[in-house]
């Protein structure tokens, strides 16, 4: 909104025009008194984006996301939003998004797997442009036949978009990921696209207690002229970029160009790391790191393998856990150091893939110890039994050799 | 945004590269009256380009740039393709992110304005290629106006993909041989003028850039009838002069010959009632403030 | 004693059975319980099975999703059992030893062998009508769900009536309320709101016959409701 230029926008310790005061994020974050709320995970998304002073938004139907871009509509017609809209497809949702934050709005979306996947030539076009926008992907399957079902397969295809990638956990995780992204994203050093993962059905769908900040304090606006590039609203000098363009050329400064630009693209996406620590509190959290056997994940997974590390503690086993928070970012030395010990590394993932367990033995030394598994995938659940079973017939296997 | 914005600090003007002391020294800003006459003394917001010598499309965008009504409050998007050459030296803010997407962007940009800025006048116009409008793009295109989206979009109709090598597009006429159509083109040009007034535009014109005034007229009227009523439509013919074999002076004939009675680029323009009426006032307006001041003097 | 009551719903689109396990779940969360509700995940259709799981118990609970290994297994439509109207096979596939299933109807439905299944697993099975309930108490069929939960709580004391009404009062009255404004209620929003009153105290009705069959039923058969640690 262009925070000290514009009159209209109000300021740390002032009212919107909902009566909300704008407060600094870490005050909100980590100070200000949570009430308890027992909600689904939609009706958490509405409640983060309230909070979160959203310039504009776009919605397409899409299960699992539907209810949620909908309520967000409902926050637009209360006023909250500055505006929304229903756009045609996802591809062109994507578009309308990113010509919102050429403008210099904060933008809010949602989609999930195939939409994701339609959508998907505008997320490296938005890291490229250097856009800060927020999508939560509510993951599902993208497989044929149709299904709608949770299934995490679509991450690994945005794995290398150039976009902060975070995965909740569960609800809580979602609200807090969602307002905390919108603060790292738009640092003038990172500013880069943000996707909060959230796993379809599985958070948006169940009802859960979440600690809510105050509905009574909302962030900051977002300042477009933080922004390492030009805000195309025509209040800074239009500039030539270049007498012959590197667009569509082959020659030498052209590739160079190309390929610092991309470098540049990562190196915003390394200097995140300080601050998503902070506001986080680490990019990974573990549990029992000197246990032989480790369960890492993320998402429901860890869900799932919490409550598989007391059905172990009840048959006197411990086993150790790593959640992992940011996917991209990768939270690599963290991972490296927390596993550090462990005898066996499994791997849980909601997913036929397991991409998770390449991206994992792509960083621990002695790569051998992550075993891929166990896998469920095209909207199975994944009871903690299933995983002691797995974890207890693979070991047993492992020894036997 | 005001002249002030753009205005450099003198110890470092001697650093400053020539067309940005032009646009400091000779923008129009804020010039009611800018037009056409200006090109060739005034350079600023489009001197070079790295398209084909004797382009038509060079000569649209130049007369385009003359006739906008706020080059200081315009913000351009454009799409994949020859335009896509230009728009790196064109001295208003431009967007390119994908191919077929503008008028996606175009809606969360205008969109994105008219909440940051509702006291001021803050112009989209998107200009891209036939492919990028009428074939990958469509959906967008029609979108837009079914939304009443407050934005002109123009379309560089070229009647193929220029810039992979001339490939056969919607626009292209029927019968055409074109790479992508090696028996020739086997259905009718897309009629997007007729679609676009029956999708919602509120001005519709066709024309090619043969007439510099004619040009002027059309896109002032499109932007203004945008900035206050609703969507516009602007279909100009860019002939390939490259991919239709002709040579770089004949590009002007091209345009003159398929712009004669029964011709496909024969001007036609749509203009909706409310949009007639807004212009009536305007020029009425006009009409009047000259007379006062001549009055005066 | 039990550290979770893992309690899979079985139902038709339209029944109230997703409601069902959000009302339990805030009940059990009125109760300073942890708990977590959530819809089986399909397309939204009438008629079509509909599943729901509600999972309670005095320590966090991160387990979701479909609910595998249920303690209760409730089955709000007879063709959940006749037609096979489930989304596992036989219906109580997973029940615990010694669980419960509560079944809304008063004449018996199971096959032998889902008897001798059942038997194995040393299960309790109550039938209920709440349908039947539910129109004699509440005067509509609308309501079944809520003798169901009423029968739920009255086998196993999972939530006390009291957290029910709360939960009912969330679900139902508090939306309302909030956005009508606390202070200044029009005579329109008055008269509305008295209607809801009126639904919330017929749907407690329908849950308080549906507990105190199930209350009966227990003692006749010498069963002692199970109680969380």
């Amino acid at each position: 909104m262009g925070t000290h230029e514009n009159p209209n926008v109000p300021q740390i310790g002032t009212a919107n025009k909902k009566g909300q005061i704008i407060t600094a994020p870490e005050e909100i974050f980590f100070t200000s008194e949570r009430t308890q709320a027992f909600l689904t995970g939609s009706e958490v998304i509405k409640e983060a984006v309230k909070r979160s002073s959203v310039d504009f938004s776009v919605a397409y139907p899409i299960t699992p996301q539907s209810e949620a871009s909908s309520l967000v509509g409902e926050l637009y017609a209360d006023g909250y939003v500055g505006d929304y809209m229903r756009g045609e497809s996802e591809f062109a949702v994507m578009g309308q998004c990113a010509g919102a934050a050429f403008g210099g709005a904060r933008v809010f979306t949602t989609t999930a797997g195939p939409g994701t996947l339609r959508a998907f030539e505008n997320f490296p076009m938005w890291a490229g442009a250097r856009l800060p926008i927020q999508v939560v992907f509510t993951v599902r399957g993208v497989n044929s036949p149709l299904t709608i079902q949770p299934d995490t397969l679509e991450i690994a295809f945005m794995l290398e978009t150039g976009m902060l990638l975070w995965h909740a956990e569960d609800a809580q995780d979602l609200f807090d990921f969602m307002m905390k992204g919108y603060i790292v994203a738009e640092l003038p050093e990172v500013h880069l696209p943000i996707g909060v993962i959230c796993d379809g059905f599985f958070v948006t769908h169940t009802k859960d207690v979440v600690n809510m900040t105050p509905e009574n304090v909302a962030l900051p606006h977002y300042n477009p002229y933080a922004n390492p590039t030009p805000v195309m609203d025509m209040e800074t000098a239009p500039i030539r970029h270049m007498r012959d363009p590197f667009i569509m050329k082959s020659n030498y400064i052209s590739y160079m160009t190309h390929a610092s630009w991309q470098l540049e693209v990562k190196a915003a996406m390394e200097r995140s790391r300080k601050m998503t620590r902070k506001l986080l509190n680490g990019l990974i959290e573990v549990e029992n790191p000197d246990a032989e056997i480790l369960l890492v994940s993320s998402g429901t997974a860890v869900s799932q393998s919490r409550e598989a590390i007391r059905l172990f503690r009840d048959k006197g086993v411990k086993v150790g856990l790593v959640k992992i928070k940011t996917i991209r970012p990768f939270p690599k030395e963290e991972i490296r150091e927390a596993t550090k010990n462990a005898k066996y590394i499994f791997v849980p993932e909601f997913n036929v893939a397991g991409w998770m367990a390449r991206e994992i033995a792509s960083v621990v030394e002695r790569n051998e110890r992550v075993i891929a598994g166990p896998h469920v995938a095209g909207g199975m659940t994944m009871p903690p039994e299933v995983i002691v079973e797995e974890v207890e017939r693979t070991i047993a296997r492992m020894n036997k050799k | 945004m005001s002249k002030e914005k753009i205005v450099i600090n003198p110890e470092f003007w001697d650093i400053i590269p020539q067309d940005y002391r032009d646009l400091v020294d000779h923008a129009t800003y804020g010039k009611s009256d800018r037009g056409w006459k200006d090109v060739g003394s005034s350079t600023e917001l489009i001197a070079e380009h790295s398209l084909c010598a004797g382009c038509p499309e060079s000569i649209a965008f130049r007369h385009i740039m003359a006739s906008i009504p706020a080059p200081e409050d315009t913000v351009m998007v454009g799409s994949t393709g020859c335009t896509s050459l230009v728009f790196p030296m064109v001295a208003v803010q431009n967007i390119h992110s994908l191919f077929g997407n503008q008028n996606a962007i175009a809606t969360g940009l205008k969109r994105a304005l008219a909440y940051r800025f509702p006291n001021q006048v803050k112009d989209v116009i998107v200009l891209a290629g036939d492919g990028a409008t009428v074939d990958i793009g469509l959906d967008m295109t029609l979108q837009s106006w079914f939304r009443q989206e407050k934005f002109t979009t123009i379309c560089f109709d070229n009647e193929l993909y220029a810039n992979t090598g001339g490939q056969e597009s919607g626009l292209m006429q029927k019968g055409f041989v074109a790479k992508m159509a090696p028996q020739g083109k086997k259905f009718e040009k897309v009629r997007l003028p007729e679609i676009a007034r029956e999708s919602g535009c509120a001005y519709v014109a066709v024309l090619t850039t043969s007439k510099p005034s004619l040009v002027e007229r059309v896109v002032k009227q499109a932007v203004l009838i945008a900035r206050e009523i609703g969507p516009t439509y602007l279909q100009i013919y860019t002939p390939c002069i490259l991919e239709i074999g002709k040579q770089s002076m004949e590009g002007l004939q091209e345009m003159r010959d398929s712009e004669s009675a029964g011709e496909r680029f024969k001007f036609r323009e749509f203009i909706t009632p409310e949009a007639q009426a807004f212009i009536d006032d305007m020029n009425a307006k006009k009409k009047a403030d000259k007379l006062a001041a001549s009055a005066n003097n | 004693m039990k550290t979770r009551i893992n309690v899979r719903m079985s139902g038709l689109g339209g029944q109230g059975v997703v409601t069902s396990a959000h009302i339990l779940a805030m009940a059990a969360s009125k109760e300073n319980l942890f708990a977590i509700s959530n819809p089986f995940f399909g397309a939204e259709k009438r008629m079509a099975p509909a599943e729901a799981y509600a999972r309670i118990g005095p320590e966090k609970i991160y387990d979701r999703g479909e609910l595998v290994f249920p303690d209760v297994v409730m089955v709000f439509h007879p063709q959940v059992i006749t037609m096979g109207k489930s989304y596992t096979m036989p219906f109580f596939s997973g029940l615990k030893k010694n669980g419960i299933v509560i079944i809304n109807d008063d004449i018996d439905l199971l096959s032998d062998a889902e008897k001798e299944g059942l038997a194995n697993l040393n299960a309790l099975v109550f039938y209920v009508p709440a349908t039947k309930i539910a129109h004699e108490v509440a005067g509509t069929e609308l309501a079944t769900n809520m003798a169901m939960i009423g029968s739920l709580v009255g086998l196993t004391n999972v939530v006390s009536m009291n957290a029910l009404d709360l939960a009912l009062q969330d679900r139902f009255g508090k939306k309302y309320v909030a956005s009508g404004g606390t202070a200044t209620l029009d005579e329109a929003i008055k008269k509305k709101f008295a209607k809801k009153e009126m639904l919330l105290q017929k749907n407690l009705e329908t849950i308080r016959q549906g507990f105190d069959r199930a209350v009966e039923f227990a003692k006749n058969a010498h069963y002692t409701p199970i109680m969380m640690a």
